[in-house]
């Protein structure tokens, strides 16, 4: 059977598609902003955007709080978390080789999940909260996902404005642009380590609560944003923030569309292949990796 | 040697003659290995293996055992890996020299271990693996019960060609067990003279199906057979209804029929079909007792790990009764023939041990009730056909 793919369908592709990218973006920034600043390659981003959908899952079944308000009490927590993992942690890495930071984090990782599985057991869980879609024209706009698109475009550009304004964005700026001239300049560079390892956690956190509402909770979900998130830094520029938005698009984009033109199998594979196209062409990223 | 040869016989006939006359089970037990998933990822379900296997030697015990001595179930704990397995078989068999194993619990650990039952030539009963594979590499001392992956949406393909409905789009998680499920029901789909559209796969892990989906509105198939596991089940549902993706059935193969599924979608999950290997509700012979054997044990409501592991050991030890022998070629001679109903449903095996007389069961949710529609013989109520828009759900 021929498909004729008409432009309906190829608006409402790239509405899903745009709207997935947003959220794959924000989770992203947070793993390229620990690698900006640190170097360090987190592993363990996706299951601390796991322990985020609990927060929001057990707050939703327990009191019934409104889960995207649940993201007020799941980026601090997360904020708090990635904190200390930092401090007790991850600043014995800072300086190492990449190898050694990657064998932590993944350590990390797993007793995270193993944690996870121990405390909340295996069950599948979820917040049922949203469905359904709001429809214009022949386009579905999915209402959880467009929710979360738009708290994730907020988010996005409220730590944008974080680290391009203010005081303490700007000395994350500089330790990520050159930790030994920010030292010089009186910054200290571990707090400031500190301080990007919790905001990271915290937007991992807010992804976490937003998928919290589209998918089915459980221990092991947090995998598969990890590797999504290493594709879209790699893609965009690692270190380079708005690098991060644009390749996060694009990997929505790439999803949905290989799964119109050509099959949902390949879409893992197409996003590869152009990373390695992207690597080829552009070792740098798209953006070019650690411009601030 | 002349002595010998009258005073073996006659030791036999008397201790022939004193069996007979002492209680059965004064003699030493019946002793079953086995190896099943205690701790570790399968850590539930191989649990529930267990309990299905210990209320079977229970219930043999207390009709007087198998070959008049007592059954006794040797259990080790694999860890949920195939390598422990292999050598807690090795064990069982070489160094606890146990009388006879059962299977252990998933596909891949009974894949290893048969390797080692093969090699001792035990027969191995194996309740809990459902891939094909496993029973057509030849060998000969392994027996399936459960019904196998190909087979699991061949129900509502059935009730869909019987209605009438022409084309239908299959799509799984492309992994082993969904991959094996998709292929058989696009068999058993294009042999009812049905039409697959779209045959498609996912990664595992996928959550956004909105190109999938949109492709498949498009294509407007009669039906939508997915082989999939519980998340999947669920987010593919909610995008269909955000996108107003709505044929005449949609199938789903694990998790539709989980009490999760409805929890979670409410009534998004009417009129959804889900498959199943055994119910409570469903009218086997021996499902009462065992049903309530079973909350009387364990204080709870068995899922259908523990009714096939119950089930597989009467088969085992049905074998050894007509066999009259716990010897590995006559046992196996007689579960080859053997055609048996238990409280997990039908037993029927081809020359590999393959099973093909157990039927899975197509159920539908019903104002949030499973009710069972397919097969007709064991159908509680008839199926809600066809789907109406999803806002009148």
């Amino acid at each position: 059977m021929s498909l004729v793919i008409t432009p309906a369908m190829l608006g409402q592709v790239i509405v899903s598609g745009l709207l997935a990218g947003s959220l794959y973006a924000m989770v992203a920034l947070g793993l390229g902003l620990i690698f900006g600043v640190m170097r360090v390659l987190n592993v363990a981003h996706g299951p601390l955007l796991m322990l985020g959908a609990y927060v929001t899952f057990w707050l939703f079944s327990t009191v019934g709080l409104n889960p995207y308000l649940s993201l007020l009490v799941s980026m601090p927590l997360l904020y708090l978390l990635g904190m200390l993992l930092q401090r007790f942690l991850v600043y014995r890495v800072v300086d190492a080789p990449e190898l050694s930071s990657l064998l932590l984090t993944f350590g990390v990782s797993i007793a995270v999940v193993n944690l996870a599985q121990l405390a909340f057991t295996s069950d599948l869980r979820a917040v049922e909260y949203l469905t359904g879609a709001f429809v214009l024209g022949p386009i579905a706009f999915s209402k959880s996902r467009l929710i979360a698109c738009a708290i994730a475009v907020a988010i996005t550009a409220a730590a944008f404005l974080f680290l391009q304004k203010t005081r303490l964005g700007k000395a994350i700026r500089a330790v990520s642009q050159s930790r030994e001239v920010a030292q010089v300049c009186g910054i200290n560079v571990g707090r400031i380590h500190g301080i990007a390892f919790g905001l990271a956690s915290a937007l991992a956190a807010a992804g976490g609560s937003l998928v919290a509402v589209m998918v089915a909770i459980q221990p092991e979900m947090g995998q598969v944003y990890t590797f999504k998130s290493f594709l879209v830094i790699v893609l965009g520029g690692a270190g380079n923030y708005p690098g991060a938005l644009l390749g996060g698009v694009l990997l929505g984009l790439i999803e949905q569309l290989s799964s119109l033109f050509l099959t949902t199998q390949v879409n893992e594979a197409v996003a590869y292949i152009l990373l390695v196209v992207v690597l080829l062409v552009r070792p740098t990223g798209l953006l070019g990796g650690r411009a601030s | 040697m002349a002595i010998m040869s009258w005073r073996l016989p006659a030791t036999l006939a008397v201790a022939a003659v004193l069996c007979g006359a002492l209680p059965a089970l004064a003699q030493a037990p019946i002793r079953i290995g086995a190896s099943l998933s205690l701790t570790g990822t399968y850590a539930k379900l191989g649990s529930y293996q267990k309990e299905g296997y210990e209320l079977c030697a229970e219930d043999l015990n207390r009709k007087g055992g198998l070959l008049g001595r007592k059954v006794e179930f040797a259990v080790y704990d694999d860890q949920s890996t195939p390598a422990t397995g292999v050598r807690l078989y090795e064990k069982l068999i070489t160094e606890d020299k146990v009388d006879a194993v059962m299977g252990p619990y998933s596909s891949p650990i009974t894949e290893a271990a048969a390797n080692v039952t093969e090699k001792y030539k035990k027969v191995m009963v194996s309740p809990l693996a459902a891939t094909t594979s496993i029973f057509k590499k030849g060998r000969k001392y392994i027996f399936m019960v459960i019904s196998p992956a190909e087979v699991y949406l061949e129900g509502l393909v059935d009730m869909a060609a019987k209605r009438g409905l022409k084309t239908v789009a299959i799509v799984n998680e492309d992994t082993l067990f969904t991959k094996s499920a998709a292929i058989g029901t696009a068999e058993v789909a294009r042999k009812l003279g049905m039409q697959v559209v779209l045959q498609e796969a996912y990664p595992k892990g996928h959550t956004d199906f909105s190109g999938l989906l949109t492709k498949i509105k498009a294509m407007n198939p009669d039906v939508i057979a997915a082989a999939t596991y519980f998340d999947d089940a669920v987010a593919i549902t909610r995008q269909m209804k955000e996108l107003n993706v709505n044929p005449k059935m949609l199938g789903v193969t694990v998790g539709g029929d989980l009490p999760e599924f409805y929890d979670l979608l409410k009534q998004n999950a009417e009129y959804i079909y889900g498959a199943t290997q055994w119910e409570g509700a469903l009218p086997y012979p021996g499902q009462r007792e065992f049903l309530e054997a079973y909350k009387r044990k364990f204080n709870r409501e068995p899922v259908y790990h523990s009714a096939s592991g119950y089930a597989g050991c009467l088969i085992y030890a049905e074998g050894v009764k007509r066999a009259g022998t716990l010897e590995a070629d006559k046992v196996r001679e007689q579960l080859l023939k053997l055609e048996m109903k238990t409280a997990f449903g039908d037993y029927k095996v081809d020359a590999d041990g393959f099973q093909i007389a157990h039927k899975m069961v197509i159920l539908q949710w019903q104002d949030g009730k499973k009710v069972t529609v397919w097969p007709d013989e064991v159908a509680s109520g008839k199926a809600r056909f066809p789907t109406p828009a999803w806002n009148q759900r």
